[in-house]
């Protein structure tokens, strides 16, 4: 018994030390949560924790121009490479929120088809590789190659987290765009050595037959504006995580006061409660007319 | 209806933008409504703002201001006669100079619509010679020329970014005022101090929008417009571009017109043009904005609705008000016609789109080699071939994610306008350019780094660039389209991956609109 206890002690030592690592990372109530815009660079690689992803930069490539503010439809641009001269090229990595698109589509088969589609009908571009499913690092993705006036590009794209993950690549070398595509096989987990798993995304879950509890937000500014947010359920029903996407910071700190409020039915996964992540856009009502 | 930006080399604002410009994987997170205190700063486009894509292959040459036939300025084709009179008579009253006993003032841009809005021909843009340097002393005013107003430059106006307590400003704050003018005896209010403004970088310009064909873009439905930035989105995806609508307050539709697509109607756009440019008074802006009793030279509003007919040639106009004109001006003449190698057809109908009848100008005469051009780029610039090319490579990099170049009118109540393609090259959506654009001034719901898609119909005979005129050549506006921040990044990238040949064409076909 004995000589048994101590093995066990160990590892339930050491799998609290998981969990609290994990905990401090991404758990129920972090002091800053982690949102697909805080991605970074260190020591030449791209690293997001919210996607789970690490990316090398090729040699030869530097840090490009930061895109602008994440969109009121959910969209971000989470960087941008620039080859030196001699090589001559652009990457840039994109996410769009599943929940918030203009366009809605579930799955990337049919958001690299759709795309196929509008690059197609552009004028003098051809379409090098048509949509096919690929590998991507160890995710399953799906690519399309396609050139015009002498710029060869690709672009890969993948689902992480209710996210359409996209890296576009542009190049005036066809060469160095088949270099650029087999850089992401080495695409990583940012997470890897946690291994702990994120909230399951599930669209369309804030409605009013799963929300026990609703608090509007106090106006604040421009009533027009469709907000878009991505909250955490927890297993109890309650708010432990709010990302508003796009905002003034008045609305910002209006809509996170009373979403916090908010209560839901805690969403089943085998018959046990479990941590979600869902979207809601936050319309302020008319009052004024 | 004017507007502007101003570009300068501040050495505290350049170190700013170094340090933000190397966190530039942090990407996203700016705030969505920049405060005006760090556009001010990022009013300062520096090289650490600008992209690394060097333009290494060589900068193409700006043919200029295109010759040949005007193509603008005209009524729209297949109007009524009655519409074409009443087109007729209110392009005459957008000529009109205005003056103390009109209401013009206390305080004012300029005298005139036509005055701002004359290149290439009335109701156009910012013309060659600024006539804000004649006006700033007519009829013995005293008016010190501001700084940023000079004979060749871009007629321009100025927005303070800040209050002296800091809170946001973003108000027009007019250049001249009618003290010392002998239509003005006793009125003796002072300028704005600029020079003090300029000095605290509070000063961001404005120049005028071309008012051309804007009835058909007044036509679009919303749906269509939505339809259209939804059409193309997985290709913004690809380029860094989302955009959104300036929508109305009250009623949520989609406002369009202005830089930043403040104003939802002609109309409003007329009203507010007059109260804000030349201080007269209107139905929809009541009351003077400097209420000084001994600068009033005419009840308010200065401007109304006649109820004893006016002697135009048009029934209609002769009972409508100055700013109903205005509107009407804008809403009855035709956009501008793009130069082409071949011979438009006036109008090509099929089933359910007529496109817009134009007079087509052959392209290689009008298009001129810039003086002192290398002869490559001269020949090139005369090219109907190079011209083609520019638009295809137009559509590849993806300019015409934002530029979209069709869009179809709904049902009109003016003839023959319904259901007419038209080529404005716009989305009339917002979007975000950057630091080196963002002037901090929010208007609607576009914040201080947004802008409207400017139209490029007619860009070929525009002289100056940008919503403050900061530059007269199109390669250097492409250029500026990408700084920290902006929705046009990848799209410059890409133009910076083209070798000198295509970037040539591609600003000969800008030229050739």
């Amino acid at each position: 018994m004995r000589r048994l206890f101590f093995p066990a002690a160990a590892a339930v030592a050491v799998a609290a030390c998981i969990v609290g690592l994990g905990v401090a990372r991404y758990g129920a109530a972090p002091e800053r949560p982690v949102n697909p815009e805080d991605g970074l660079v260190a020591n030449g690689a791209y690293s997001s924790d919210y996607f789970n992803l690490s990316y090398r930069l090729p040699d030869g490539w530097a840090a490009g121009l930061a895109g602008p503010a994440p969109s009121q439809s959910g969209y971000y641009v989470l960087g941008t490479w620039v080859a030196n001269d001699d090589l001559g090229g652009t990457v840039l990595v994109a996410a769009q929120d599943m929940f918030f698109a203009e366009k809605p589509a579930d799955d990337v088969g049919a958001i690299a088809a759709d795309f196929r589609q509008v690059i197609s009908s552009v004028d003098g571009m051809t379409i090098d590789r048509e949509p096919a499913a690929v590998r991507i690092g160890k995710r399953p993705g799906h690519r399309v190659d396609f050139s015009g006036v002498g710029l060869h590009r690709a672009m890969f794209a993948l689902e992480i987290r209710c996210h359409v993950v996209t890296f576009n690549l542009t190049t005036r070398d066809p060469d160095l765009l088949a270099q650029l595509a087999r850089s992401l096989d080495d695409l990583d987990e940012a997470r890897k050595t946690l291994g702990l798993s994120v909230p399951d995304c599930v669209r369309d879950y804030a409605v009013a037959d799963n929300i026990v509890h609703r608090v509007e937000p106090a106006d604040a500014g421009a009533k027009t504006a469709a907000i878009p947010v991505r909250i955490v359920v927890g297993q109890d029903g309650s708010v432990k995580q709010v990302h508003v996407i796009r905002a003034t910071a008045a609305q910002r700190r209006n809509i996170e006061e009373a979403l916090r409020q908010w209560k839901f039915k805690p969403y089943m996964r085998q018959g046990r409660a479990v941590d979600i992540e869902t979207g809601v856009m936050i319309k302020f009502k008319q009052t004024d007319m | 209806m004017t507007t502007m930006n101003f570009t300068r080399a501040r050495s505290l604002a350049s170190l700013a933008a170094i340090l933000l410009g190397s966190a530039a994987w942090c990407g996203a997170a700016q705030a969505q409504n920049a405060a005006p205190a760090n556009a001010a700063a990022a009013n300062t486009a520096t090289a650490q703002n600008r992209s690394p894509t060097t333009p290494s292959r060589g900068a193409p040459v700006d043919p200029g201001v295109r010759g040949g036939a005007l193509g603008a300025g005209g009524a729209l084709p297949g109007l009524s006669d009655v519409e074409v009179q009443y087109f007729n008579a209110s392009k005459d009253v957008f000529q009109e100079v205005d003056a103390g006993p009109d209401g013009l003032g206390p305080r004012f841009n300029l005298d005139s619509c036509s005055g701002c809005h004359f290149q290439p021909t009335i109701g156009g843009t910012s013309p060659a010679t600024n006539p804000q340097v004649a006006v700033a002393t007519l009829l013995g005013a005293k008016n010190t020329l501001p700084s940023f107003i000079t004979a060749t430059g871009p007629v321009r106006e100025a927005r303070f970014v800040r209050n002296p307590d800091g809170s946001p400003d973003g108000g027009v704050h007019d250049l001249f005022v009618i003290t010392g003018r002998s239509d003005a005896p006793g009125c003796n209010i002072a300028q704005p101090n600029f020079a003090a403004e300029v000095a605290r970088n509070n000063v961001i310009f404005r120049i005028p929008t071309p008012v051309f064909g804007l009835g058909l873009v007044e036509s679009v439905s919303d749906g269509a417009l939505e339809a259209n930035l939804a059409a193309n989105a997985q290709q913004k995806r690809s380029l860094g571009i989302s955009g959104r609508f300036n929508r109305n307050g009250n009623d949520s539709t989609i406002a369009r017109f202005g830089w930043k697509a403040q104003n939802k109607s002609l109309l409003l756009f007329a009203g507010e043009a007059y109260n804000v440019e030349m201080g007269i008074t209107n139905e929809l802006f009541q009351n003077e904005r400097e209420s000084d009793p001994a600068c009033q030279f005419k009840f308010t509003p200065n401007d109304g609705t006649p109820l004893v007919a006016g002697d135009t040639a048009s029934p209609s106009a002769n009972f409508q008000s100055d700013i109903g004109l205005f509107a009407a001006f804008m809403r009855l003449s035709a956009p501008p016609a793009p130069a082409t190698s071949a011979a438009a057809p006036v109008a090509q109908a099929s089933a359910t789109t007529t496109a817009v009848a134009s007079v087509a100008t052959d392209v290689s005469s009008v298009l001129p080699s810039a003086a002192g051009s290398p002869a490559n780029a001269a020949s090139s610039a005369t090219s109907g071939v190079s011209v083609a090319r520019g638009g295809q490579v137009f559509s590849n990099i993806g300019c015409q994610a934002c530029h979209t170049k069709s869009l179809t009118t709904a049902q009109s109540r003016l003839t023959g306008q319904s259901n007419v393609a038209i080529q404005p090259f716009s989305d009339f959506a917002v979007h975000d350019m950057g630091a080196g654009l963002a002037d901090g001034v929010s208007q609607g719901t576009a914040n201080g780094n947004e802008f409207r898609t400017a139209p490029l119909w007619g860009v070929g005979q525009r002289i100056f660039f940008l919503h403050d005129g900061r530059t007269k050549d199109l390669n250097e506006a492409i250029q500026q389209h990408a700084s920290r921040g902006s929705e046009a990044n990848t799209v410059i990238n890409n133009y910076n991956l083209l070798p000198q040949g295509d970037k040539q064409s591609l600003v000969n076909f800008l030229r050739s609109l």
